[in-house]
């Protein structure tokens, strides 16, 4: 299988501070990466970069064989929650996501269609003709996803999709999760809900201080920590950031 | 893809009634000016083309502040609202939302130009020059605003900051306005002059005044006033343009 | 009316001093005339030509003679700038022979109604003080091509159509909600 993902010797500073220093990063397609890291330690930077919105000090990106500069071409096969959440409040969800259809080309009635079938994926279809600044979090952040699928996407860069939502919220997004990686589409999930990953991810990276410092499954990191088998996620990591600073 | 930013920011400003406002606003204060001029006992003993001329300053300068204020914040709100991440994730480059920016803003001052229409054919009924007024409002008012809002937007990627944005775009538009409202009486030494001859408000408004006051209607007649406002917009090109450089290489994120 | 008494005095004592100069010197002469002072009136924007003539009273010829024109507003007691009155301020003669008269013309534009004063001054090489002309008064009537019964339904309207567009687009958000 073909990386979709690569990232070779990445680094950003801002002014004295390393965010991301050297990392290295290879995802094949189809698979749903996990990315972990303690606040701070690059993981925004990382996506940012990945996505095109913050250009490397050094190294090098390919999107699907496309190299960081093709950004356009990028922004075709990608999806992105970004951690910047911000809604034009005064569109209704359909006016949002068609403005992002036309974005992306998409019309008549592909894109009616699209847009009809985003909303009731992400279950906002009885709300469709609100105004967004009207919507509760968890509705905004469904709607956030909506947006990331607008362009039917081959790889979805997701960081962290359900911050500051209810459980009932939370498991939503992780079903829909689950379908688009049934359905081929390649995820890369940045974190801080370590039981969302160990359920959802195949492979995982941990991030800590701008480095990748450990990379595996699950079973392959709890192999490289040495912990017992009833040990849980939430340990290894702890494990490897505490012993890796 | 302009076109798609262009429309977004047209329907946005149409729901929040902000160009609406900003429109009745323009219009009150058209109203009020035509009004005072044409009724007043001592004004109106003005000469008809020195009324005209007023009007045209009023109008003129109602739509450079109008627009510098809302071009203020056209762009920056994409950042303080964090609207902006989203958007270039979208296959949207800095050129085409620049554009879209910069017709959208556009559009408001042709909004404004329009409310004006009948103000300028009041003012200017039985004078023969109702035409040349009109064509010579839209064509320096065109001109000047997109030399501002080249200006106002080349700030609004430096700063990212609407406050910071609005004040120093105020504080630039008042420099350049207060000169202007001075009589050549004031302006006699070499300072002054120069100044005066590169102020694109000072060349605005002797423009109508030579198109009004000395029935020079040919464009031939308004170079010398017309050329340094195209130089002020190049000018004003240039910095947006390096500050869109500055903003690339930044990234839509300034810092983490 | 006092002020105005003064301003002619002082134009007086110009034309005074100048040919008081010219007799103590015994220098020659330059009489300018406006000889256009009947049909110079006329109404704010109109176009007129100020035809003079200078001649050179003395018996030596005059060079660098240098003519102009100065205008008072009578009813604001001020010179008037002329910058938009005329194109042509001062019109360069050259020399003037001993005895010649010389036609003068300049193209004013009436810029705004009100009573006026005009005066021609020359100047000549060798010559101290100006000379200047005596004085021709005109008066510029108003152009009242304006209506202001026109600008009421402008003035009210426009305002009143956008509010009304206004509350449309309140309402119709309202609808949509």
């Amino acid at each position: 299988m073909p990386d979709i993902i690569s990232a070779e010797h990445l680094s950003k500073s801002y002014g004295a501070k390393k965010a991301v220093d050297d990392l290295n990063l290879q995802i094949k397609k189809g698979e749903f990466f996990g990315f972990l890291g303690p606040n701070g330690a690059g993981k925004t930077t990382t996506i940012r970069m990945l996505t095109g919105i913050l250009k490397p000090d050094n190294g090098k990106i390919a999107i699907d064989g496309h190299p960081s500069e093709d950004k356009q071409q990028i922004a075709k096969i990608i999806g992105v929650i970004p951690e910047s959440r911000g809604f034009y409040d005064w569109m209704t969800a359909v006016e949002y996501l068609g403005f992002f259809s036309d974005l992306y080309g998409i019309a008549g009635e592909e894109k009616d269609d699209r847009i009809a079938s985003l909303l009731s994926e992400v279950d906002l279809l009885k709300r469709k003709n609100s105004r967004i600044g009207t919507y509760s979090r968890g509705m905004r952040q469904r709607l956030g996803l909506a947006r990331a699928l607008v362009n039917n996407p081959q790889i979805l860069f997701l960081d962290e999709p359900t911050l500051g939502l209810d459980p009932q919220g939370q498991e939503d997004i992780q079903i829909l999760l689950k379908k688009l990686s049934a359905r081929g589409v390649t995820v890369f999930l940045s974190s801080h809900m370590l039981n969302e990953v160990s359920n959802l991810c195949s492979r995982i990276g941990i991030i800590n201080g701008g480095k990748l410092i450990a990379e595996g499954t699950v079973d392959e990191l709890r192999e490289k920590t040495k912990l017992n088998k009833d040990k849980t996620l939430t340990d290894i990591f702890l494990h490897l950031t505490r012993n890796n600073p | 893809m302009l076109t798609h930013i262009w429309k977004k920011e047209i329907r946005g400003e149409l729901y929040t009634w902000k160009s609406m406002l900003w429109l009745v606003i323009a219009s009150l204060l058209f109203s009020f000016t035509s009004y005072l001029l044409l009724t007043n006992a001592e004004l109106s003993l003005l000469d008809q083309t020195e009324l005209m001329w007023l009007l045209g300053k009023i109008i003129i300068g109602v739509a450079l502040l109008i627009v510098t204020i809302d071009a203020s914040s056209i762009i920056t709100t994409e950042f303080e609202k964090e609207t902006a991440e989203s958007l270039f994730l979208a296959p949207v480059s800095l050129k085409d939302f620049i554009l879209g920016k910069l017709f959208a803003s556009l559009t408001l001052w042709a909004a404004i130009f329009v409310v004006s229409i009948p103000y300028i054919l009041v003012a200017s009924a039985g004078s023969g020059l109702g035409l040349a007024f009109m064509g010579y409002v839209a064509l320096l008012g065109t001109i000047g605003v997109i030399g501002f809002i080249f200006l106002i937007f080349g700030i609004s990627l430096l700063y990212r900051s609407s406050k910071n944005t609005i004040t120093t775009a105020l504080i630039i538009l008042l420099a350049f306005a207060t000169p202007a409202l001075f009589t050549s009486t004031l302006k006699n030494d070499i300072v002054s002059q120069v100044f005066s001859a590169a102020n694109p408000i000072d060349n605005m408004f002797n423009s109508l005044d030579n198109v009004l006051v000395d029935y020079k209607t040919s464009l031939i007649d308004n170079w010398q006033f017309l050329l340094p406002l195209v130089v002020f917009c190049m000018i004003a090109f240039a910095i947006l343009f390096l500050s869109a450089k500055r903003f690339e290489k930044q990234g839509i994120v300034k810092n983490d | 009316m006092k002020k105005t008494a003064i301003i002619y005095l002082f134009m007086v004592l110009i034309i005074g001093c100048g040919s008081a100069r010219a007799q103590i010197t015994g220098a020659p002469l330059l009489s300018m005339q406006i000889l256009s002072s009947k049909t110079l009136s006329g109404t704010a924007g109109d176009f007129v030509t100020v035809e003079g003539q200078i001649t050179n009273a003395g018996s030596k010829p005059l060079g660098d003679v240098t003519t102009y024109l100065s205008l008072m507003d009578n009813q604001n007691k001020l010179p008037v700038d002329l910058e938009d009155w005329s194109a042509e301020k001062g019109l360069y003669i050259g020399t003037i022979d001993a005895g010649q008269t010389l036609p003068l013309n300049w193209k004013i534009h009436f810029v705004k109604a009100g009573a006026y004063s005009l005066i021609i001054i020359a100047e000549a090489a060798g010559n101290d003080l100006p000379q200047v002309s005596a004085i021709t008064q005109f008066n510029v009537s108003p152009k009242r091509n304006l209506n202001p019964g026109q600008v009421l339904p402008v003035a009210l309207g426009t305002p009143i159509v956008l509010i009304f567009v206004l509350f449309m687009l309140s309402y119709k958000r309202r609808v949509d909600e």
